[in-house]
């Protein structure tokens, strides 16, 4: 137990560093599902990792110690208590973490819900703030206030049905739901919370951009939705910083990107070597453990 | 990427496109007045046949004009529902863990920059 334990803890990052760069190249649909999916596999490897560490404290347990046939055998033995102990801090904080994550993203969404009853899968709320959200549910409506509707014409009010139709389509919830979690249990991983978040931006704007079939018009109406929140007021939005609402637009008067799977090396790589180390630690760990009882 | 084929719009749709614009606009419409801002290749009866239905799901409200009706939304709904999207949206946090959002926020750096992208 040695390497192998530790590795899925740091694995994390070079996905961090990446993350940015990844997003602002290629199809946002094949990035944004190629991040979270490697999003998932580390914080799950580094989460197992954090178990197998914490385990090694079982030997120090009295009741356990008296059962030691073999006293002078620790269990795995090159992890020092200390090392072992911050583990299960880790774990029991990112279990915290997990657990408040997912329940303020089902109370929101629930909430979100029983704001009305949809009609043809809409529910209008009388508000000036300019809001649209897409309220993910089994079928999911579009939640829109009446500042939004009256600050758009009728073309750019199109890409927002279309952009929030886009999210409800293709579950764009879900795949946030899975980073948050990722984030929640291995916070190395906020970055690509955050990336994710941005990427299914970018994804509804070009699923937008292509039912209207006009790009410029989708990149207006995101920037004079984005510029309406400037000032004194209520903040439309949230979830991200202003600066993607950019990138968002820019994109959006560039050409529309080509699909590259090759981009897609770096998070699989990765994932493959989350899952070797992970499965090496296992098997050193099994085989400690037997020797010990 | 669109799962629409062009021209045609998904169920509902349509809908919400006549829903948004009796929002979006401050005064009662006509269905000329949809047909002509909605545009495209939509039949006056189609948009006559989705104000009545919208009419008998009580969602707008009409009255006599001329020999026609104009028609507004009705407010209570969107009046409820507004009281409970902001207290769903009350606390900051919240709104982190609420999906899309069709913009952020910005500052004013971000809101030059976008001004300066959107001139032609």
């Amino acid at each position: 137990m040695n390497v192998a334990i530790y590795l899925p803890l740091l694995l994390a990052l070079p996905l961090t560093l990446t993350a940015g760069w990844l997003a602002a190249r290629g199809t946002p649909g094949l990035i944004a599902r190629g991040l979270t999916g490697s999003a998932f596999v580390a914080a799950v490897s580094s989460t197992w990792s954090l178990v197998l560490l914490a385990l090694t404290l079982l030997d120090d347990l009295p009741p356990l110690s008296a059962l030691d046939d073999h006293p002078t055998l620790e269990l795995p033995e090159p992890v020092p208590g200390p090392v072992a102990l911050i583990a299960a801090l880790l774990l029991a904080w990112g279990a915290v973490r997990l657990v408040r994550d997912i329940h303020l993203r089902t109370s929101t969404h629930r909430r979100l819900r029983a704001a009305g009853t949809p009609q043809d899968g809409l529910v209008v709320a009388d508000w000036s703030a300019p809001l649209a959200v897409a309220v993910p549910g089994r079928p999911g409506h579009l939640l829109v206030t009446s500042g939004i509707l009256r600050l758009l014409d009728t073309d750019e009010r199109r890409v927002l049905f279309a952009h929030e139709h886009a999210h409800l389509a293709h579950r764009h919830h879900r795949l946030v739901a899975l980073t948050g979690a990722a984030a929640a249990l291995n916070p190395l991983l906020i970055p690509v919370r955050t990336t994710v978040a941005y990427l299914v931006e970018r994804w509804a704007d070009e699923d937008a951009a292509a039912v209207v079939g006009d790009r410029e018009l989708t990149a207006k109406a995101v920037a004079r939705a984005a510029l309406a929140t400037v000032g004194p007021g209520p903040k439309a939005a949230l979830g991200m910083h202003g600066g993607a609402v950019v990138n968002r637009v820019r994109a959006l008067i560039a050409p529309s990107p080509e699909p590259r799977r090759g981009r897609l090396l770096g998070p699989s790589l990765l994932v493959a070597g989350c899952l070797g180390a992970t499965a090496v630690a296992t098997a050193e760990f099994v085989a400690l453990a037997r020797a010990w009882l | 990427m669109g799962n629409t084929p062009a021209g045609r719009r998904a169920r509902g749709s349509l809908e919400s496109e006549v829903m948004g614009l009796l929002w979006g606009r401050s005064e009662p419409l006509t269905a000329a007045d949809v047909q002509s801002a909605i545009g495209g290749d939509l039949a006056y009866n189609t948009v006559q046949t989705i104000l009545i239905r919208l009419h008998e799901k009580n969602l707008v409200n009409r009255r006599k004009a001329g020999r026609g009706h104009v028609y507004w939304p009705v407010e209570d709904a969107a009046t409820t529902a507004a009281k409970r999207m902001r207290a769903a949206l009350a606390d900051p946090v919240d709104r982190h863990a609420v999906l899309q959002q069709f913009a952020a926020s910005l500052d004013e750096d971000d809101a030059a920059t976008l001004r300066r992208l959107l001139q032609p």
